[in-house]
């Protein structure tokens, strides 16, 4: 029988992670204070991968980990762009991609925020002025943020989410 | 790395195949494979040959100015335990013969020249498009020489009769979904058409190389030495293994002897990539299956391990360590103690999970016959690593043709026949524990000294052959006037996504993705 009070007085079922991390902790609490004050609460991302070469996508996979769980903060991956507050975007955009990126974006409601995750979504990286990629990001859609990297670690993708929402007035 | 210097398979077959002539024509390369020079009129005879002796074709690529007589040159590389020939056909005007109905593993090669280098092979049953989707231009070949690297127009309103043509499916109660190229989850861009009849996939066509970035024209042109990174770039999660294999076939061409401990460190770091990849597939095989559980046991495990790569080299995916003539950096004798200290516990925590995973008859239920790749399949689609493994496939490029430490730190293998999920996460599960012990073995052993050569580059070509993650990588490297001229990549993956063709029919469509990510196939690797 569970009600609110045997809740208070019986022990966690959850164990204490080994590796606790207080710097994640920080940044959490404080993207969660933000996320509360600007998102409504919660702040649904779509992740979209431009022509990446994997390694930014494992990341952003690892963000929701035991370890990060960054749904405890209120960010949410979501499969719909309908449903997304913002989209996360890896790799230089390639020909082969252009369309769906283009689509993806436009199937977002607005008010919509794009951040370019990793060296490659920034500018191009080492495929820039190359015949198969059209370049950054920003070549393709309007990127609010971009946050450098060869991946970013998952913590540095969450600085970034962090600086963005003291960005947004 | 000397090959042995025994008749081998290759050298075998050539001198039963070409006769008396043998010993004038072929010539072997740095990396102990054979090239031998084919005509136009000994061609189908060598092809059929080389079926017959049960040879598998691992790779067919394209390059200009390889020979006298001709622009461009196709090698098909052929493959047995302990021998590698490479045939060498010259391409007058354009045109080559298809061998995609005795040789199924070139249907996509040949898809791929046409698009690099123009190149149409009479005889082919699929001409479609491979690496170039329709928005690039027709009479756009990047890999041509006389192509600059230069951003290029592209089409933005492609004709609806010009769009791409997938495989048509009809009959009462049939219905066709499309996935794809952006999925639902966290994964990488391409296209799945499922033919399905109520719940029962009946045909799956995959289409590829949204993530095109142009890898090969990329590293042309460039210095040995800057293209390391290049070949980081192919596969996030394979850096290592394709990092070491352009620099061992840069070491076979220049004739550079790697320092025995930066072997010992490469291959330490390599068993390390193996493990962050099978700890994530079997975490993601358990999210398939909804058992989220199971899963973080292995996701927690490997966000330790990336932390480990970090502190060892800097990176989490163990960049910026390989370099030609060994590795940047040397690792601490107390780091590598402590590592030694952390793979110990792993191992205890791992088979805890493992523990919680077997004892699940729910989980069991759905991986078990679920997504069987036959083992028939083996050879014609030239399918590799694990997922060879786990279809009684007894092959490993380790022990197959054993590079850097691999003939002293033999890998000990458990093949299973199942070739189902349940096989596959069995098999990976049994690699990972394996390379904990080939890393602790390493670390107990490994001899003091230096860990870079300083021995310059040469011109010339070579091929080499890993072990990544996911199976046998391959690359070509040919070096002219100190820069590199032709870098050809082929990972394990794209050899393993046509398998995906096959394991899919007869499942029902909800359990395409836990097939997928038993797989655990890089779209990046395949794309490049």
């Amino acid at each position: 029988m569970v009600n609110a009070f045997s809740c208070l007085v019986k022990r966690k079922v959850t164990e204490e992670h080994p590796v606790r991390s207080e710097e994640i902790e920080r940044l959490g609490a404080e993207i969660k204070r933000e996320i509360d004050a600007r998102f409504g609460k919660s702040l649904a991302i779509r992740e979209l991968d431009a022509g990446s070469d994997n390694a930014a996508e494992i990341e952003v996979n690892n963000l929701s980990n035991a370890i990060y769980d960054v749904e405890r903060f209120g960010i949410t991956f979501v499969a719909s762009p309908r449903h997304a507050d913002l989209l996360l975007v890896t790799g230089a955009v390639t020909h082969n991609m252009e369309i769906a990126v283009k689509k993806t974006y436009d199937a977002m409601p607005s008010p919509k925020f794009v951040v370019a995750v990793g060296d490659d979504a920034c500018d191009g990286g080492i495929y820039k002025g190359t015949y198969a990629v059209i370049g950054g990001v920003d070549k393709v859609l309007p990127v609010d943020l971009k946050i450098p990297g060869n991946p970013p670690a998952p913590k540095d993708i969450l600085a970034g989410l962090l600086a963005l929402m003291r960005n947004e007035k | 790395m000397t090959p042995s210097s025994h008749e081998d398979t290759a050298s075998r077959a050539i001198r039963e195949i070409l006769g008396d002539e043998a010993p004038g024509r072929a010539a072997r390369g740095p990396g102990g494979e054979w090239y031998v020079p084919v005509e136009e009129s000994g061609f189908d005879r060598a092809i059929r040959e080389l079926a017959a002796r049960k040879f598998v074709l691992i790779s067919l690529f394209g390059t200009e100015g390889f020979a006298q007589e001709s622009r461009f040159s196709l090698l098909y590389v052929f493959e047995r335990k302990e021998g590698i020939l490479v045939l060498v056909r010259a391409v007058a005007d354009g045109r080559a013969t298809s061998i995609a109905t005795i040789f199924p593993s070139a249907s996509w090669p040949e898809r791929e020249c046409r698009d690099g280098f123009g190149i149409e092979f009479a005889g082919a049953f699929d001409t479609r498009r491979l690496l170039l989707h329709e928005p690039y231009q027709k009479d756009f070949h990047p890999l041509k020489k006389e192509f600059a690297n230069a951003p290029v127009a592209t089409n933005d309103d492609v004709p609806a009769a010009e769009e791409y043509q997938f495989r048509a499916m009809t009959g009462e109660g049939v219905y066709q979904v499309a996935v794809g190229p952006v999925h639902a989850g966290i994964i990488e861009p391409g296209h799945f058409r499922f033919s399905v009849i109520g719940e029962t996939v009946f045909n799956l066509e995959i289409r590829m190389f949204y993530t095109h970035r142009g890898i090969e024209k990329l590293a042309e042109g460039k210095l040995p030495g800057d293209c390391v990174k290049v070949a980081e770039a192919v596969s996030g999660d394979e850096s290592v293994a394709n990092a070491v294999a352009f620099c061992m076939a840069v070491e076979r061409i220049s004739g550079i002897t790697v320092p025995d401990r930066a072997w010992f460190i490469r291959t330490i770091l390599a068993e390390l990539e193996r493990c962050c990849s099978h700890l994530g597939d079997q975490a993601g095989m358990l999210t398939d299956v909804a058992f989220a559980l199971g899963a973080s046991q292995f996701s927690v495990l490997r966000e330790e391990v990336f932390r480990k790569n970090a502190e060892l080299t800097g990176s989490r995916f163990l960049r910026g360590m390989t370099c030609i003539g060994g590795v940047t950096r040397d690792i601490p004798k107390d780091r590598l103690a402590d590592l030694a200290e952390f793979v110990g516990q792993l191992k205890k925590r791992f088979r805890v999970g493992l523990s919680i995973v077997l004892s699940t008859p729910s989980v069991i239920d759905r991986f078990s016959t679920t997504g069987v790749v036959k083992r028939e399949l083996l050879r014609p689609l030239n399918i590799t690593g694990p997922v060879a493994r786990a279809s009684g496939g007894r092959i490993d490029v380790r022990l197959d043709h054993p590079y850097g430490v691999y003939d002293r730190f033999v890998p000990s293998h458990t093949p299973l026949d199942d070739g189902d999920v349940l096989a596959r996460f069995t098999v990976k599960a049994q690699e990972f524990l394996d390379s904990l012990d080939l890393i602790e073995r390493l670390i107990a052993a490994i001899p003091e000294g230096a860990v870079l050569s300083t021995e310059p580059v040469r011109d010339g070509y070579a091929l080499a052959l890993v072990e990544s993650a996911r199976g046998q990588n391959l690359c070509w490297v040919k070096i002219k006037d100190g820069k590199i001229d032709r870098y050809k990549v082929r990972t394990a993956s794209y050899c393993n996504w046509l398998a995906i063709e096959h394991a899919v029919p007869g499942n029902i469509l909800a359990d395409f993705p836990v097939i997928n990510k038993s797989m655990n196939l890089s779209y990046a690797g395949t794309d490049m």
